[in-house]
Parts: structure tokens; sequence; C-alpha cells
């Protein structure tokens, strides 16, 4: 296959049964994807799961025990050498010369990818603009920030545009500025033509960027599919009522299980019911905790979130932004 | 960062340059990586010194030191000391070869590099010149430094090529095992303190300060048998045209040298290749 004409419905990266064995450990179970061109997929676990085992096979890092994979059609194993020409890898932990500047870490890359220096310096230039890169991009890569690693440790790998970008949790321990960037970047790169694929363990991230989400946990995989379809096979939207205080939780539950099938989650001090009417599951809801006097700190009407379908999928729950602040995409 | 991809000298606006055949690329692709190396030296106060400062005080400190209490029949002591200390800056090449390649790989740029269309054999090749390259500095300091401080070598020139010869095959020997050891240890304090463990108590014994064969009889029959000795000696040889007596090793002692780099090379250079080329 010539990989200057991809068409848009041709499966860019397609493995079937891979597995890879650490000794007796099996890190990855047959694992079977087709990531269709210009698409986001991600890979959705929890750690431990397997992201990056099957990341690094695909990207020629490491043999598969068994099964085979393609990448715009070249074999990941016998053809590994075209897989590297085609594929830019940014891995879970930055992968730079710690000794060489940031700039001098970027040439050095766009040189090993065969540009002669002119235009190695361009290229360069306009990652470190478009990156953020100019405040360190004389210092030791070893005496900056861990954020500003990993962005140049993105930037590296944008030395080419490739035609199919893997990024092994591209974000974590960014700030919420930076991980817009890669965000937008990434939103920009696939309308460019460019396939994503990325691993996370945030919900809102697969769910944010990815068209096709597949869920993985000790190696195989759990479910796939479109954020919305993982969302339905958990089940309809919700309304979620939240008490201040675990008396307030008694009294709700009291109020509703009369009339409605409650769940409770007494570590969220949540009272969820099922809400297939929507506003008038709501209005039932409120008006039935009315007068009952238990202080609530938050009604609403929710859909089932990957939360969720991690939970009724897994029995686990994977981790998640909960406790970290701002992590919910800014719409500029 | 408000740039768009539109606005930026996006990498697909320079055309990709044409790939040259492989034995060019493989060319480009090592030189670039072995410069690469160079210029961390500076950087790595540590590397630096140790192939400076370290034979430096090293030199000093037997010969004005320890070497006012050492007595060698028939020749000064700065020219017995210093075609040890030659010996030595070989068998130290195993340490720093093997701290370089635990640090990068522990660091994951070797997998940046790995993961590149750059041929595998470029990047261990690179690794392995560039620690020779960095021992050669450390080695020219030391002859350097003896000479001003009267080492007298007595060397046709026939026999400076075949010092020279036999320095780079014991540099090629040491600096492949040093990388081997480094993917194998993966951890350049492990590497640091097998250094420590092992190479600088084997130097010791292997007759680079002191003659093996007046020591006690257990250093003794280390030092008999220890490679190290035979590199040393070897050295000893070419450049002073001393004859060491003691094991068959040392009173053969080229050849004894030339058979150990080409086992070590023998054994190192394929299980390097194997394990660099299909890590996991
Ligand atoms: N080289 C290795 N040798 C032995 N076991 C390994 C090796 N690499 C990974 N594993 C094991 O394989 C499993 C999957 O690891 P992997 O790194 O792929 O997980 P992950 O999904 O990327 O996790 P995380 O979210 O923590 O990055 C883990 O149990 C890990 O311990
Ligand atoms: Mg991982």
């Amino acid at each position: 296959m010539s990989n200057d004409a991809i068409r848009n419905d041709e499966s860019v990266v397609v493995a079937k049964g891979l597995s890879k064995h650490f000794g007796d450990f099996v890190a990855v179970d047959n694992f079977n994807l087709e990531v269709k061109a210009g698409s986001i997929v991600s890979l959705l676990g929890p750690n431990g799961a397997g992201k990056t085992t099957i990341v690094r096979m695909l990207a020629t890092l490491s043999e598969p025990t068994s099964g085979s994979a393609t990448v715009c059609g070249y074999d990941v194993v016998r053809d590994a050498d075209a897989v590297r020409g085609v594929v830019s890898l940014t891995g879970q932990f930055a992968a730079l010369e710690d000794n060489l500047t940031a700039q001098e870490n970027l040439l050095l890359m766009a040189r090993l990818r065969g540009y002669p220096k002119g235009s190695a310096t361009r290229i360069v230039e306009g990652l470190i603009d478009r990156f953020d890169i100019g405040e360190f991009r004389d210092k030791l890569v070893k005496s900056v920030s861990g954020g500003q690693r990993r962005r140049v440790d993105l930037a590296a790998s944008l030395v080419v545009q490739p035609k199919v970008l893997m990024l092994d949790e591209p974000t974590t321990g960014l700030d919420p500025r930076s991980r817009q960037v890669v965000w937008s970047t990434i939103r920009e790169l696939v309308q460019a033509g460019v396939t994503l694929f990325l691993t996370t363990q945030y919900l809102e991230e697969a769910d944010a960027l990815a068209d096709h989400i597949v869920l993985i946990d000790h190696g195989r995989v759990v479910a796939a599919g479109t954020p919305s379809e993982l969302k339905s096979q958990i089940g309809d939207q919700r309304v979620d009522v939240v008490g201040v205080d675990a008396s307030a939780v008694v009294l709700i539950v009291d109020a509703l299980s009369a009339t409605f099938q409650v769940v409770v989650d007494h570590n969220r001090r949540t009272v969820s019911v099922p809400a297939p009417h929507d506003l008038a599951d709501l209005a039932a809801v409120t008006s039935a905790l009315s007068g009952v006097g238990a202080h609530i700190d938050e009604i609403a009407l929710r859909r089932p979130t990957l939360d969720d379908a991690f939970l009724a999928l897994t029995g686990q729950v994977p981790e998640s932004y909960e406790n970290e602040p701002a992590m919910k995409e800014v719409t500029p | 960062m408000t740039m768009t991809l539109a606005s930026m000298t996006r990498p697909g606006d320079e055309p990709l340059p044409r790939r040259p055949g492989s034995l060019r690329r493989f060319l480009r692709e090592t030189g670039l990586l072995i410069v690469r190396g160079l210029q961390t030296i500076p950087r790595v106060p540590q590397r630096l010194s140790d192939v400076t400062i370290q034979p430096l005080v090293f030199t000093l400190l037997f010969l004005y030191v320890f070497g006012s209490a050492i007595h060698i029949k028939g020749m000064s002591y700065q020219n017995y000391l210093l075609p040890g200390l030659l010996g030595q800056s070989l068998a130290f090449g195993v340490i720093g070869a093997g701290v370089a390649t635990a640090t990068d790989f522990n660091t994951g740029v070797i997998d940046r590099f790995r993961s590149l269309p750059v041929t595998r054999l470029s990047v261990i090749s690179s690794q392995v010149i560039g620690q020779i390259l960095e021992q050669i500095l450390g080695i020219v300091i030391v002859a350097g430094m003896g000479l001003a401080l009267g080492w007298r070598p007595h060397m046709s020139p026939f026999g400076f090529v075949e010092f020279l010869l036999l320095m780079l095959l014991g540099l090629s020997a040491f600096t492949w095992f040093g990388v081997l050891l480094g993917m194998i240890v993966k951890s350049s304090d492990a590497m640091q303190g097998i250094g420590f463990a092992i190479v600088f108590p084997l130097s010791f014994l292997a007759g680079t300060f002191v003659p093996i064969a007046g020591m006690k009889l257990i250093p003794r029959t280390i030092g008999d048998w220890d490679p190290l000795s035979a590199l040393v000696a070897s050295v000893r040889h070419v450049t002073q045209g001393t004859n060491t007596t003691g094991s068959w090793q040392l009173a053969h002692p080229v050849v004894s040298m030339i058979f150990w780099c080409f086992l070590i090379i023998a054994v190192c250079v394929p299980l390097a290749l194997r394990r660099f080329m299909n890590s996991n």
C-alpha cells in the first residue's frame, strides 16, 4: 500500500491478536485494533493495564510475543524501519538527552529525521514558538521542570508531520494551560490529516478527544466504541442528589425510595435515581424532596460518564481528574 | 502558544529530504550521535573529571607520594608507573562506557533514537566510538603528563605503531564490555558500584603500581591471571621493552593481551548487539 494515498476509510493501524508476555506474565492478551485514517483512537485503562506495552509494540520498540500489527500497511516486525518512517512516538516518560539544551535536543531529532541543518533549524524554531519553549530553550533539559520537559518531548515527536502520531499519556503532569496546547495541537494535527493513537488514564481526556475508545484492563479489551456508545452500554441518564452530610443522605434516601429505585454512594454522599424521562423525573425528584428538610449540596440530571462505564465493566474506578481542579476543557 | 499550525513553519512544509543510501545514512547518523555524546562531556562534571583530573591525581599521587617508597630494579619509577597507568585507563573505560550506556537507557533517550527511522547499528556504534574518543582524551592527558614528569618510553617507529594498535584494541574490547554491562545493569549507580568493587581492585593487582612478583600468595595468584595484568605488562613491554616474569600470560603479555581482547570482543559484541536490537 502506498502511504501517500491513504483514503479516509482506510485502516492505518491494524493489530491482530497482539500479545506480549514477560516470562509467565501476560501483559497484553490478544489485542485487536483498527484505527481509521484521520481519526483519534484512545486507549483507556488504569495503571498496569498494558497501554504502554501496546504502544511500544506498535512503535516497533518491543516485539510482540504473538500476533501481528501493521502501520500504514508496514509490518511492525518485518518492516520496522518503514514503520518508524511514518510514526512519531512520544513515550510515557520524557525521552530526551538530559545534558543537551531543549533547542539542541530538538535540533538533533530533526537532523536524525534526515533534515539538513538549515531546514532543521527552521523547523525547531517553529516548534519552540508553538510549544512555548523560548523561555527555557537554552537550558539543559535536566534542569527544566517536569511539564517543560514534557513539552520539549512532545515537540520532539513533531519535527516531522507523521502519518501516525502515538502519544502515551501525553498530558500527565501538565498544567491546564499546557494541556490545552496539547489538546488543540492534537485537533489541528488531525485536521491536517494525521492519525492519532493516544493512551490516557483520564476519562475526560478520552471523552473530549477520541472518536473511538478502547477500554483495557489486565491486558485485555474490556469494551470498545465511540464515547457515546460506551456510555449507552451503561444505561440511561439519572438524577444525582448530593447531600451535605451523612444524615442528609439518609433523609434523601427515605424521601425517594418510596417512588424511585435509588442507588446510594456514601463516599460521595450521592443518591442516584434513573431518569429516563429527563425533566419530568427531575421535577418528580425535586418535589419528593421538598419539605423533607434535608440539606442538599447539588441536584443534577446526569448522563452516564465513562467513570460509570469503567466501574460497570471492570469493577474498579480508574484514576480521574476528581481531585485535580481545572481539568475540564475550557473552550476559549 | 497562540499560534496555530497554519501560521507556524509546519514540519510538512519543509520537504523531507530524500533518504540517502544505507551506508551514507549510517555514517551520517553515527556522526550526529557521536557529536551528541561529545557535546555532553563538558556538561557532566563527573565525566569530565573521570578522564582528566582523576588520571592526573593518580599520576601525581603515585609518582610523588607512594612512589617514593617503591623501588623498581633497573628502571626509574616513572618508566614503571606510566605504562601501568595507561593500562589502567583502558580498564577504567569499562566503567565510563557502562555508566554512559546505563544512563542513556535510563533516561529513555535510547528508546527515542530507536523509535526514529535511524539505523540501529548507528546508535550502538556511536555509543562505542564516542566512548573510545572520550577515553583517548584521558589517555593523551596521562601520557602527556607522564612525558612532562620524566617518563621516557623506548620505542622504535614500529614499536610505536604496535603500541597504538594495542591501545586501540584494548579500548575497543573494554568499551564493548562496558556497553554490554551498562545495558545489563541498567543503572549508572550500579555501574559505578561494579567499577569500584571489581575493576578498581583488579587494576591494582595487575602490576600497575608495584610488581606482582613481590605480592603475597593470594593477590599474586589473582594478579598472575588477571586479564588486566596482561594488559599492563604488554603496554610496559612495548613502551619500555621490559619483560615481566611470572605466569605464562605475564611472560607472553602481547599475545595474551591480544587473546583476551579478542575473547572479550567475540563474546561481548554479539551479546550487546542482540540485546540492543531486540530489547523490550
Ligand atoms: N519489561 C517488563 N518486564 C516485565 N513486566 C513488564 C515489563 N513492562 C511492563 N510489564 C508489566 O506489564 C504490565 C503492563 O504494563 P504497562 O506499562 O503496559 O502498563 P500501563 O497501562 O502503561 O500502565 P501505566 O498507566 O502505569 O503507565 C504491568 O503489570 C507491568 O508490570
Ligand atoms: Mg504506561
